[in-house]
């Protein structure tokens, strides 16, 4: 329906329904683009420090890094976050509880291997009691090399991942 | 302890994952309504066989690989590794090299206190001062990264000295740190003494009496909260101490608010004893003249021997056995952490309190996991 | 009191369990025991000589002379001498008498020395492994002869 030349005044800053903003927003956007938007904003992770990288994961969620701009809020409970970050040595004690916790996490959820450790071992390598290759017993999606890594490095980490959810076409299906 | 539970009892399991402390860690606690009447730590959760790992690497590389030991004090680790084997070989070190150390390893004790600190406030409820501790903490960090470029793990000592000088500036870069740290360290006494909430859940509460302490083989912070003022620093003195002057931080109490205190007393002091260390320090080589030992450590073989050199830690006494056989990697390394009895002394200073507390009393005594499992 | 004289107290209380003995500096001692009677030498230091507190025990192998060591290392409180106490026991079938009696905190050293290097512990209040997952059990990884070590799996080393 076309509106008339309106006799409301302009108000700054305020999109009013009958100018079709967000019906043209709804048109011209795929809902796609919108779940992916949703997701990619919402990134809270997992705190579970198992080893050195934890603590770099713990000053990252806090004041001085403050990825909370990000939308990326440290979170105590699985139940809650979307991301696990794998932060360290996975032992063969361990492994059936960071599992648990994997599970315990609700659809979309991501993970990232942060620390040489989770990615071949580290300085462990060659440990009789760590587990290596931990990227075949989880989905990985981004890989953070440095041991530890900076605090920043984690933050890349992030974007490469909000990246990675942005070019995704799944159509709301997978998860 | 007994798996059974008698009527109206229940086995609650706190972890492995648990924010409770950096670590994963499970206390298995048997609860009678909210009253734990009985409990156990299970341990092991990232051990990762550093003794084993030590053993078949070289001197040199077992720097790397001690450093991860407790990365909340990777600095005094190193110390007592590489205080090992000066031992055994007989190096000694110059003296700008060691105020070099003294100043990195009270630094280092600065940052772990706040974390700690930090983060027991946060178990408590009290989520803003760990904001601000950890902001505080940034600063401290970076002055360490500008002298070993690291963060958290360094590498930084060598055998007979240390990897870099200071930087040139190092001195104002402190004096401006510590001014605003020493304004925060007050603000933050201020705000656990003036806080009704956190006082009602500290004060009093997880009280260990000084007898208790010295069987269950505490040391560090927690224990001289008890009264008692066993401080190798003092007692065993290594490096430059000796000539320096501070004095050793204890409180009456023995509960969770005197341990809190304890650390809070100790940063001032570690902050007092940097200070003197810039004006004492003087000019010298890093390595003994003289001598291969430098920036690139000769391939090294160490005299048969055995010795135990232990240094305080910002948890405690951290001690290493290490014996020689006189070839390139040592015949077998034990580390002693502070956190290893204090963690086991956990299940006896719990008992007969309530739920809630459980957090509390866990969380003051500031343990790291990945050095009680090493 | 100083090292000497600890020294020479310990090996007049017990002539015949205690041998070997050699004081290194003024802070460090050192000493060997018959395992038979290792509580009751610990009961005396602790009592008499104030050594309050263990550092810790562990465990060091020697297959070349088929032997494993016991090794104590007990400080104090009071004082800074540490003191450094083998036993010495044969490396097919290591047993000693716990500690736990006289130093509760030998507790976790002792069973992790056994999961470690098979020392059995007797009279332990509760020999079970500590760090290691259970299936591990048997495999005594700190051994020198163990062969899971290096642990060849790691896929993706450069
Ligand atoms: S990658 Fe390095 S810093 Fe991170 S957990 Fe492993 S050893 Fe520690």
């Amino acid at each position: 329906m076309a509106v008339e030349q309106s006799d409301y005044e302009e108000v700054p800053g305020v999109i009013l329904t009958d100018r079709n903003a967000i019906s043209d927003f709804l048109k011209t956007t795929k809902a796609q683009d919108v779940l992916n938007w949703g997701r990619k904003n919402s990134l809270w992770f997992m705190v579970n420090a198992m080893g050195c990288c934890g603590v770099e994961l713990l000053s990252t969620g806090m004041a001085h890094y403050d990825t909370d701009r990000f939308g990326i809020i440290p979170r105590n409970s699985p139940r809650h976050a979307d991301v696990l970050i794998i932060s360290g040595y996975v032992t063969k004690k361990y492994l059936p509880a960071l599992k648990k916790i994997w599970d315990q996490m609700p659809s979309p959820k991501w993970v990232i291997a942060f620390g040489d450790c989770a990615i071949s071992g580290g300085p462990f390598y060659e440990s009789y009691s760590t587990r290596q290759n931990v990227d075949e017993i989880f989905p990985v999606d981004v890989f953070v090399p440095g041991c530890p890594p900076r605090c920043e490095a984690l933050i890349q980490a992030f974007f490469e991942l909000q990246k990675k959810i942005e070019a995704k076409q799944d159509r709301g299906t997978e998860y | 302890m007994d798996e059974k539970v008698g009527p109206s009892e229940m086995i609650v399991h706190l972890g492995p994952q648990h924010p409770m402390m950096p670590g994963p860690f499970r206390l298995n606690a048997k609860l009678r309504g909210e009253t734990v009447v009985d409990s156990e730590v299970e341990m092991g959760w990232i051990h990762k066989g550093i003794e084993k790992i030590l053993e078949n690497k070289t001197y040199l590389q077992g720097i790397t690989i001690v450093d991860r030991i407790c990365y909340l004090a990777a600095l005094t680790n190193e110390e007592a590794y590489v205080g090992c084997v000066e031992k055994l070989a007989g190096i000694e070190v110059p003296p700008r090299a060691q105020y070099i150390r003294v100043i990195m390893e009270e630094l280092s004790r600065i940052q772990s206190h706040l974390l700690g600190m930090g983060e027991y406030a946060s178990f408590v409820g009290f989520v803003s001062m760990f904001m601000y501790t950890i902001r505080d903490r940034e600063d401290v960090m970076t002055l360490m990264d500008s002298v070993t470029g690291a963060r958290v793990t360094h590498s930084f000592l060598r055998f007979g000295g240390v990897k870099d000088d200071l930087p040139e500036g190092f001195k104002d870069d402190v004096k401006r740190v510590f001014a605003s740290l020493r304004k925060a360290v007050d603000s933050y006494e201020e705000l656990y003494s003036s806080d009704e909430i956190y006082k009602s859940r500290t004060v009093g509460i997880g009280v260990l009496t000084a007898e208790v302490a010295k069987d269950i083989g505490v040391s560090g912070p927690p224990l001289r909260a008890t009264g008692v003022a066993f401080d190798i620093r003092r007692d065993e003195p290594y490096l430059v101490y000796p000539d320096l002057d501070f004095k050793v931080c204890v409180q009456k109490a023995g509960d969770v608010y005197a341990r809190v205190q304890v650390r809070l007393d100790e940063m001032r002091e570690s902050m007092y004893i940097i200070e003197q260390c810039l004006d004492q320090i003087p000019d010298g080589p890093l390595f003994p003249e003289g001598t291969a030992y430098g920036r690139r450590t000769p391939v090294m073989r160490v005299p048969a021997g055995e010795v135990f050199h232990r240094v305080e830690d910002p948890r405690g006494e951290m001690g290493f056995y290490m014996i020689s056989d006189g070839s390139d990697k040592p015949y077998r390394v034990k580390i002693r952490g502070p956190v290893y009895p204090t963690l086991q002394g956990l299940p006896p200073l719990i008992k007969g309190v309530k739920v809630a507390d459980i957090v509390a009393i866990a969380g003051s005594m500031d343990t790291c996991t990945s050095e009680v499992d090493r | 009191m100083d090292a000497n004289t600890m020294i020479d107290s310990l090996s007049t209380q017990f002539p015949d369990a205690i041998y070997d003995t050699k004081v290194e500096s003024k802070i460090r001692i050192i000493a060997k025991v018959k395992p038979e009677i290792v509580t009751d030498v610990c009961k005396y230091l602790k009592e008499n000589l104030s050594f309050g507190h263990l550092c810790c025990e562990f465990g060091v192998d020697y297959p070349g002379r088929n032997e494993i060591e016991v090794v104590y290392i007990i400080g104090s409180y009071d004082h800074s001498v540490v003191l450094t106490l083998k036993a010495i026991l044969p490396r097919d079938n290591p047993e000693i008498e716990s500690v736990v009696p006289v130093f509760w905190n030998a507790n976790w050293y002792e069973r992790e020395t056994y999961e470690l290097f098979g020392v059995k512990y007797l009279n332990h209040p509760d020999l079970k492994p500590l760090v290691l997952p259970e299936d591990m059990l048997g495999e005594w990884p700190l051994r020198k002869d163990y062969k899971g070590f290096p642990n060849k799996a790691a896929k993706n080393l450069v």
